[in-house]
Parts: structure tokens; C-alpha cells; sequence
């Protein structure tokens, strides 16, 4: 057995205090900097020991770029990430490793994310091999168990990952993670590229390492549906910013931010009528020159005059129990 | 709903590609109708044909691999399959017209929208030069783009991804076609950008009075949009009939499936979502009898002995199906 | 529930290399060319060992004789026996164009990768730098320089050539690097904490053998036909004869009329050349991992 880096053993699994992931621009002959994206900016969470945060968000709201920064895939530009205690984003590479085996990451695109001249068995045995778990026996027996979870024949070991369909590849790229018994796991649309049939499949999968495991997720996605049945809170990311956090049974019944509104709205509803529901204006603003004040102003139905000058921070509704946070000038 | 004569009549296409497995059928003895004021869904999970059919409507499918292996397509009288290679230019884009899932790669790069719209218009209406840029500034302010005559000097790329669409679909509809194929037009889209684009899909549809066909693999969409749908599996038609009775009561175990997985806000999640087990059968290697019986929670022992053949289902009800065993 | 194992496709159990091998063999005409190049190969290899073409360098017969039994494409200006000495100068072509290929790609392979790997850093920023320098010395110049650095040791030429092939290799790699480092397996290998140097040899290198492989074969006909200019310029090979020295020699016998000297070189030459590209052709469409993945 390797020992894990300690841990402070109470309060939350991560603790992200003000975040920031800056992307600097360069332009002109000398590779100067001439401007920052503002991917990450500002965002702050915790998440507990087996729960699951839902990040949801349109495409270039920075929710893959927040993920990748917890996991210190991604520099942080700014702000602390408190992993059991320690702020991972001081580390460096070298100190970082041993915490690679209690945090992994799963991919959107089931055909980039397995190496395509890698057997499963390689695949799978490969962080095994890295971070000395188990005997070199052990781990065969190891590689087997892991594909059983996730519902695959230990026969397909010898496989290749062209001779799979999406679904039973994106059960591989879970295996993968699950390899090292990872504390978390961040899941980057991790069923957006799969047929619905096959989404709920994968969707129970990952509730039931939830429940089993007790792993907590940061799950990320653009569809407020599929993110509901796996979290229990959920953030709603535009530009770079949460403009709304909390326990995902209040954000779906009760959404306070205009923008979470219109996101809800917006979903195409098998038994609906789309005659009810308020468009919004325009489309994200580049994460180049995003407007002063609220982001949202622009699109929102419900600007005020102060939304375009301020940001607005968050801050409770419904009072400091509830633990729902809006930014949002209208509460 | 039988009022308006059908503007495009598919009978028994099939659609064959050749393989390093061998031949396989992309689509197979496909039949259906589309009347003149209807937006028709073709919906299924990738694999099941829904593209294939909807490039073969443009006779777009390429040959090779690909092969027209039987059936026809009228369209407004004329059979597409039957028509000389050098006949479908004219057709294409005037007759019928295409809208492609990514408008970036379905768009020059190098020309500017006007040009690109200016040019379709000159070829298929023989408008002249300051003619056609006025009818493509026109186009673009039917379906909403602000200040469309500065629009038109823009590059594709200096348009966004709900921009670039609008173009597309204002490109479709400048030369009146009798039908659109749209191949999952909001598919790359975000979903207020989705909202924005379908509701003006509605619109349009209504004011142009074009025959619609998407190709699409969202039943929400379906739901929002479409008057009528057909479900495909396996390069096959399961079930067809209007949108609103074939969600309300969805008769063949594979349409049920797929409504009852879609994933939805619901008012409390459930401890397990609803699943169709297993997976779409490799097209190379398709079971004997029904295609859907492996996955089947219905099935019977006929179910694997012989296909069920699409029929109506009767009652007075315009829906039809193909299954032995239908709920 | 997890008990159910989902059904699989057929099982095929060959890997990646298998059907490659098998895409090939379709191939009729990368399989002539592949015979024809083999049959180079065993040219070469049995001089390699002895077996033939030993007297390229004996006075066997006099002056120019017409090809006959005993000297089957005649003799040269000094009585030396052209058939022999243009299968010896097989053997050179191989000894050539192997070591520059291998050497060439192997280097660019290496540092390609780092530098595209580490795209923008300082290490990418240098490594370009040189790149842009080494291209910026007219070829002929730069090897002539090499050889008189090397205070003109045989393998002079070869150097030469090497220090410069490597570069358009580089460049390839280092934008497919670029392209492959940002792909999701390459992200999950970093998620596990592998070192960087095991990444790019076991996830990203390995994805680059297409471009290798054609990078490889360029250089390998490349070389040949250098090493014949080269030599023709002087500054090629030293000792021994290649296609190169003969065509050198036969400038003096094409202008009297005696053309066998000539066409024995060049169309040896032409014809591995040729043969070696067809072979190439067909294994980059059957390595292409899109055909085979």
C-alpha cells in the first residue's frame, strides 16, 4: 500500500475560495499580452465527501475550464483550491502527484478520450501500474473488477477502443477513473455525446457510484436535465461567473437568477408548449469584452438601470439556511 | 390532415454502402409522405438511417460508397432517383434545399454571406446582380438579422454560431423551395440560441409555406416543431404519425423507450432513470426477425422469426406501426 | 444490475498492426512495389555478405565492352565491370539512405514532440529558433561546410543530411503534437500524474507513426537522390562507387557515345526510387488509423 497524502479529515472534501483562470491573449510581433479571458473568475463552492455539484452553463461560460483548474490540469490564476485541507493550487507538480490518485476525470468525447492504440486492458491498468496499487497480480484481478462496475464484460480486455460503441467507451473512460478509488471525480458532459437511450444508462452508472462509492462528483454540463438527476447542488455558470448556487431540489423548483429562468425555459419539452416561454435576446457575449456591470444585462428581461453599471455578487436568498446564493441585483 | 396533395412521396427507398464488412444497408424499404404545409420529423439515435434518408431526399448521398439499391422519391412529380446526374444542380437548392447540422463548414469561409446568398439567388432565379442583393437583404430580414444590408458584407466567421444558422436557413428559403431537409439545425447550438432559432423556424415555416423535413435525434424538438413525426430504427421506419398522438400514446416499444429516457426536469428526481437496455445492433450484423428484439421488453417468439411490417394501426387513427406486439 | 454485461461486437481479436498488414495485402500494387524493393534489399544484402559484386573495384575486362555473358552491362572507361559495380552501389544506396531515414526521423521525431509538446515555452521558442537557422544555410553549402568540419570523414555526407531532414519531420510532429496534447487521453494520462516524458512516448508519439513512417520513406528515397548529386558534386561518397560516382563517370563516356555506365546507375535508381515511393504510398493508406480505427 502507498499512503495517501494526509488530510485534515473534517470539514468539506474541496473548499474553492475565489477562484480565477486567466487565458492571456497574445498579440503583435513580440508575443506581448494585450488582453486576459476571464474563463474562471471569481467562483467559490464546497463540496462535501460524497455529494455531486451540477455546473451547468451555455458553451463558453467556463464551466469545463473551472473543472480542469480543481484538478490543477489547468493553472489557477488566482484564488486557493482547499483539497482535505490543502490548497492544491500552491503545490507544485511534484507535490501535486500523490494527490492525483484521490481526484480523476472523466471525458465528454467517448472517442478522443481512450488512447486508440491502447487495449481496454492497457488503459485500465496503466494508473494502477503508476501509482503502485496493488501487486502486479493483484491488479489483473483489479482491472476485471473495475470493468464489471461499470457493466463490461472482463472478455473485452484484449479490445481495442474502435471495436466499442460510444456508450460501452464512456463506461471504459469511468472505469479509468474509478481505477486509482478516487474521493472525486469531475465528469465533463460526460453523456452529451451519447444517444439518450444510452445517456440514462450511463446516468444511473454514475448515481450508483455515488451511492456505492461514496465519490463526490463535479458534474458538468450544458443540460439542466441530465444534470438533475445526478446532483444535489447545482451552479449555474454565465461568463466565467456562478450567478447561482445551491441545493439543486430549490434551484429546479424555485430558480431565482433570469438567466437560470430563461436556461430552464429554454430546454425543448417533450410535453410541453414552447408558446409560454420568454426567448431570450442576443447570444453570450465574447469572454473577451464582457460588458460592465451584470454580464447578463444585456439579454436579461428584467434589467435595471444599476445592472449596468455593477456587478452583482452572491449573496443568500431566503436566508443563510437554505444555502441557495444568487447574484443578482433583483434580490 | 389529408387536405393538402403530398409534395414528396418516398416509396421503398433503400439505401446500401459498401463497407470493408461488406454491404450494408444504411436505409431500408423506407416509404412516406409529406404534404405541402407540414414540418415532418425523421427521429432516431445515430445509426438508424435518419441522415442517409434525409441526404438521399437532395440525392446528396455519395456515390460511392453509397448506392441507391431501390424504391423512389417524387418529388412535386418528378422521380429524383430516375433523373440524370447533370439534371440535380437545378434542383438542388431550388426545388429542395439543405440545412447541415455545423452552417460553419456548410458556409465558405473565404466569401461573404451576401456573396454566397447572392450567387444561389442568380443561379436558380436568374436575378440579376443588385437584384439578388436585395432579395438576399430581404431574406436576412425575414428571419430577423439585424441591419442585414451591413450583414451582408460579413464573413461567416464573423458571425455567431445562432447568426450563422439564420443565414443558413434565410439562404434555404430565398429560393421558395417546395421542401427543406434541416439535418439537426440546432443541434450545435446552445440551448437559449436553440430556443431563439426554432421559434423562428415556426415562423417561417408558416409564412413560406415550405415543406419541412427534420432530421433530428431531440423529441423535444420534435415536440416544439414538428406536425408529424416518423421514429427510424436500423435503417427503418417503427412508427409514424402525428407528433402529438405518437408522444401521447406511443405505440411501438422502441418510441416508448426512447420518450420515456429522454432526460427531463422533473418535479423530483427519480432513484433510477428509465432505460432502453443494450445497444443499436451492429448494421452489419441485424437479427433475422424484428430489430428492436433483443432490446425488447414486448417481445414474443415471432418478434425474432419474422419483421413486422409498418402498418396502420385503424380506429381512425393515422398512426402507423411496425411491431406484432404494440402497446 | 451490474451484472449484466452488455453484448459486444464480433470479436476480432487482431490488433492494429494485423490489420494493417491486412489492409496492405489488398493492395496490389504496394505489393508489387513492396517485391520490387525487396528484391533491392537482397541485391544489397548478399553484398553485405560477400556473396557478389566483390570485384566492383577489379580491372576485369578493358575499355568499354559491350554488355556480353561475362560482363553483363559491359565495362567502363577503365575495364571495371558496371554490372557489379551498380549492384555494389545498391548496397551504398541502402547503407545511405537507411541511416539518414532512421536517424533523420528518429531526431526529428524526438524533437518535434518536445516541441510540440511544450508548444510556447522557451524550450519550443529555441528549438524553432534553430530550426529556421539550419533551414536558412543553402544545402550544398551546408554540407560542404560539414565536410570540411569533419575534415572530410566519410560520413560527412551523411551528417549533412541528417542535420537537415530532420527539420521538415520536426515540424509535422510538432504540429501534430500540438493537435494530440490538447485530446482528451492525453488529458487523462496527465489526470493519473504520469510525467511527461511517458506521456509523450506512450500517448502521443505512437499516434504520430503515420506521419513517421512517411516521413521516414521520404527521407530514405531523399537521401538516394542526394547522395547522387552530391557525389556528382564531389562531396558525397568518399570510397567505394555508388550511383552517384558512376554517373560522375559516365559524363566522360555519354559525350564519346557509350551511354551503359549512365543508364545502368540512373535506372536502378529510378527504379527503387520509384518502387520504394508506390510501397510507401500504400502503407500510409493502410496504416491510416482512420481506415484502420
Amino acid at each position: 500500500m502507498v499512503t495517501l497524502p494526509p488530510g485534515a479529515g473534517t470539514g468539506p472534501l474541496l473548499d474553492v475560495r475565489g477562484l480565477r483562470t486567466y487565458f492571456p491573449v497574445r498579440g503583435g510581433l513580440l508575443h506581448r499580452v494585450v488582453a486576459q479571458v476571464r474563463a474562471v473568475d471569481d467562483v467559490s463552492f464546497t463540496l462535501d465527501q460524497g455529494t455531486t455539484l451540477g455546473l451547468v452553463g451555455e458553451s463558453g461560460c467556463g464551466k469545463s475550464t473551472l473543472g480542469r483548474t480543481v484538478l490543477r490540469l489547468r493553472p489557477a490564476t488566482a484564488g486557493q483550491i482547499l483539497f482535505d485541507g490543502t490548497d492544491l493550487a500552491r503545490l507544485s507538480p511534484r507535490e501535486l502527484e500523490p494527490w492525483r490518485r484521490r481526484m480523476q476525470l472523466v471525458f465528454q468525447d467517448p472517442y478522443a478520450s481512450l488512447s486508440p492504440r491502447r487495449t481496454v486492458g492497457q488503459t485500465l491498468r496503466e494508473p494502477l501500474d503508476h501509482h503502485g496499487i496493488g501487486t502486479p497480480t493483484s491488479r489483473r484481478d483489479r482491472v476485471a473488477e473495475l470493468l464489471d462496475v461499470v457493466g463490461l464484460s472482463p472478455a473485452v480486455l484484449d479490445r481495442y477502443p474502435h471495436e466499442f460503441s460510444g456508450g460501452q467507451r464512456q463506461r471504459v473512460g469511468i472505469a479509468r477513473a474509478l481505477a486509482v478509488d478516487p474521493d472525486l471525480i469531475v465528469a465533463d458532459e460526460p453523456v452529451s455525446a451519447l444517444d439518450v437511450s444510452v445517456q440514462s444508462q450511463v446516468l444511473n452508472l454514475i448515481r450508483r457510484l455515488q451511492v456505492e462509492r461514496g465519490i463526490a462528483f463535479l458534474f458538468i454540463s450544458h443540460d439542466l436535465a441530465v444534470v438533475q438527476h445526478v446532483s444535489d447542488q447545482v451552479g449555474v455558470m454565465y461568463l466565467g461567473r456562478l450567478v447561482e448556487l445551491g441545493p439543486a431540489r430549490r434551484v429546479y423548483s424555485t430558480p431565482r437568477h433570469p438567466y437560470t429562468q430563461a436556461l430552464l425555459a429554454a430546454v425543448p419539452r417533450v410535453e410541453g408548449s414552447p408558446a409560454d416561454r420568454v426567448l431570450l435576446q442576443g447570444e453570450v457575449p465574447s469572454p473577451l469584452r464582457p460588458p460592465p456591470g451584470c454580464a447578463f444585462h444585456a439579454r436579461c428581461p428584467r434589467v435595471m438601470e444599476v445592472c449596468r453599471h455593477e456587478a452583482p455578487v452572491l449573496k443568500d436568498v431566503d436566508g443563510p439556511g437554505a444555502g441557495h446564493r444568487v447574484a443578482c441585483h433583483l434580490y | 390532415m389529408a387536405a393538402a396533395p403530398p409534395v414528396l412521396r418516398v416509396r421503398n427507398l433503400t439505401v446500401e454502402f459498401a463497407t470493408d464488412a461488406g454491404i450494408v444497408r444504411a436505409v431500408d424499404d423506407v416509404s412516406f409522405d409529406v404534404a405541402g404545409d407540414e414540418t415532418v420529423a425523421l427521429v432516431g439515435e445515430s445509426g438508424c438511417g435518419k441522415t442517409v434518408t434525409g441526404l438521399s431526399l437532395l440525392r446528396l448521398v455519395p456515390e460511392p460508397p453509397g448506392r441507391y439499391a431501390g424504391g423512389s422519391i417524387e418529388l412535386a412529380g418528378r422521380d429524383l432517383l430516375a433523373l440524370p446526374g447533370e439534371a440535380l444542380p437545378a434542383i438542388r437548392g431550388r426545388d429542395v434545399a439543405m440545412i447541415f447540422q455545423e452552417p460553419m463548414t456548410a458556409l465558405n469561409p473565404v466569401f461573404t454571406i451576401g456573396t454566397q446568398m447572392a450567387d444561389v439567388l442568380r443561379q436558380h432565379r436568374g436575378l440579376s446582380r443588385s437584384k439578388a442583393r436585395a432579395e438576399a437583404a430581404a431574406m436576412l430580414a425575414a428571419v430577423n438579422i439585424p441591419d442585414p444590408d451591413r450583414r451582408l458584407d460579413d464573413y461567416p466567421h464573423q458571425l455567431s454560431g445562432g447568426m450563422r444558422q439564420r443565414v443558413m436557413i434565410a439562404m434555404a428559403l430565398s429560393c421558395r423551395p417546395r421542401l427543406l431537409v434541416a439535418d439537426e439545425p440546432t443541434t450545435a447550438l446552445d440551448v437559449t440560441t436553440q430556443a431563439q432559432v426554432l421559434a423562428e423556424f415556426r415562423r417561417l415555416q408558416q409564412e413560406f409555406r415550405t415543406a419541412v423535413i427534420l432530421v433530428t435525434h431531440d423529441l423535444g424538438v420534435v415536440a416544439e416543431t414538428c406536425t408529424r413525426a416518423i421514429v427510424m430504427y436500423c435503417g427503418s421506419i417503427v412508427e409514424s404519425g402525428p407528433t402529438a398522438e405518437l408522444f401521447r400514446h406511443p405505440r411501438h416499444p422502441y418510441t416508448r423507450g426512447l420518450l420515456e429516457s429522454v432526460p427531463r426536469v422533473r418535479a423530483e428526481r427519480l432513484p433510477e432513470l428509465p432505460v432502453i437496455p443494450g445497444r443499436v445492433p451492429d448494421p452489419g450484423r441485424l437479427p433475422a426477425g424484428c430489430r428492436f428484439a433483443d432490446r425488447c421488453s414486448r417481445v414474443q417468439s415471432r418478434c425474432r422469426d419474422a419483421r413486422p411490417p409498418l402498418q396502420p394501426v385503424g380506429a381512425g387513427v393515422p398512426v402507423s406501426v411496425a411491431c406484432f406486439n404494440p402497446w | 444490475m451490474n451484472a449484466t454485461a452488455l453484448p459486444l461486437p464480433a470479436p476480432r481479436r487482431d490488433s492494429l498492426g494485423a490489420r494493417a498488414v491486412r489492409q496492405f495485402r489488398r493492395d496490389r500494387t504496394g505489393m508489387v512495389a513492396l517485391a520490387v524493393v525487396l528484391g533491392y534489399l537482397a541485391a544489397a544484402a548478399g553484398v553485405w555478405f560477400g556473396w557478389w559484386a566483390t570485384d566492383w573495384g577489379a580491372l576485369t575486362g578493358t575499355k568499354w565492352e559491350p554488355a556480353s555473358a561475362a560482363h553483363w552491362f559491359g565495362t567502363n572507361i577503365i575495364g571495371q565491370d558496371i554490372f557489379a559495380r551498380a549492384i555494389y552501389s545498391t548496397s551504398v544506396a541502402f547503407e545511405v539512405g537507411l541511416v539518414v531515414a532512421l536517424a533523420a526521423t528518429a531526431l526529428g521525431a524526438a524533437l518535434g514532440a518536445a516541441a510540440g509538446y511544450f508548444a510556447g515555452s522557451w524550450l519550443d521558442e529555441v528549438l524553432l529558433w534553430f530550426m529556421g537557422v539550419l533551414e536558412a544555410i543553402p544545402f550544398y553549402l551546408f554540407v560542404a561546410a560539414v565536410a570540411f568540419a569533419l575534415q572530410d570523414s566519410p560520413w560527412a555526407m551523411q551528417v549533412g543530411m541528417i542535420a537537415t531532414f530532420w527539420i521538415g519531420t520536426a515540424r509535422l510532429v510538432r504540429g501534430e503534437v500540438m493537435k494530440l496534447r490538447g485530446i482528451e487521453y492525453v488529458e487523462a494520462a496527465r489526470a493519473i500524474g504520469l510525467p511527461s516524458p511517458v506521456i509523450i512516448a506512450r500517448h502521443v508519439l505512437p499516434n504520430t507513426t503515420h506521419i513517421l513512417l512517411v516521413q521516414a520513406s521520404i527521407a530514405f528515397v531523399g537521401a538516394i537522390k542526394t547522395e547522387v548529386i552530391l557525389s556528382f558534386l564531389g562531396i558525397g561518397i568518399r570510397d567505394g562507387v555508388s550511383w552517384g560516382l558512376m554517373i560522375e563517370e559516365s559524363t566522360k563516356e555519354v559525350l564519346a557515345g557509350f551511354y551503359n555506365n549512365f543508364l545502368a546507375a540512373s535506372l536502378l535508381m529510378f527504379g527503387l526510387v520509384m518502387a520504394f515511393n508506390t510501397f510507401a504510398d500504400a502503407l500510409q493508406d493502410a496504416l491510416d488509423p482512420r481506415k484502420v480505427g
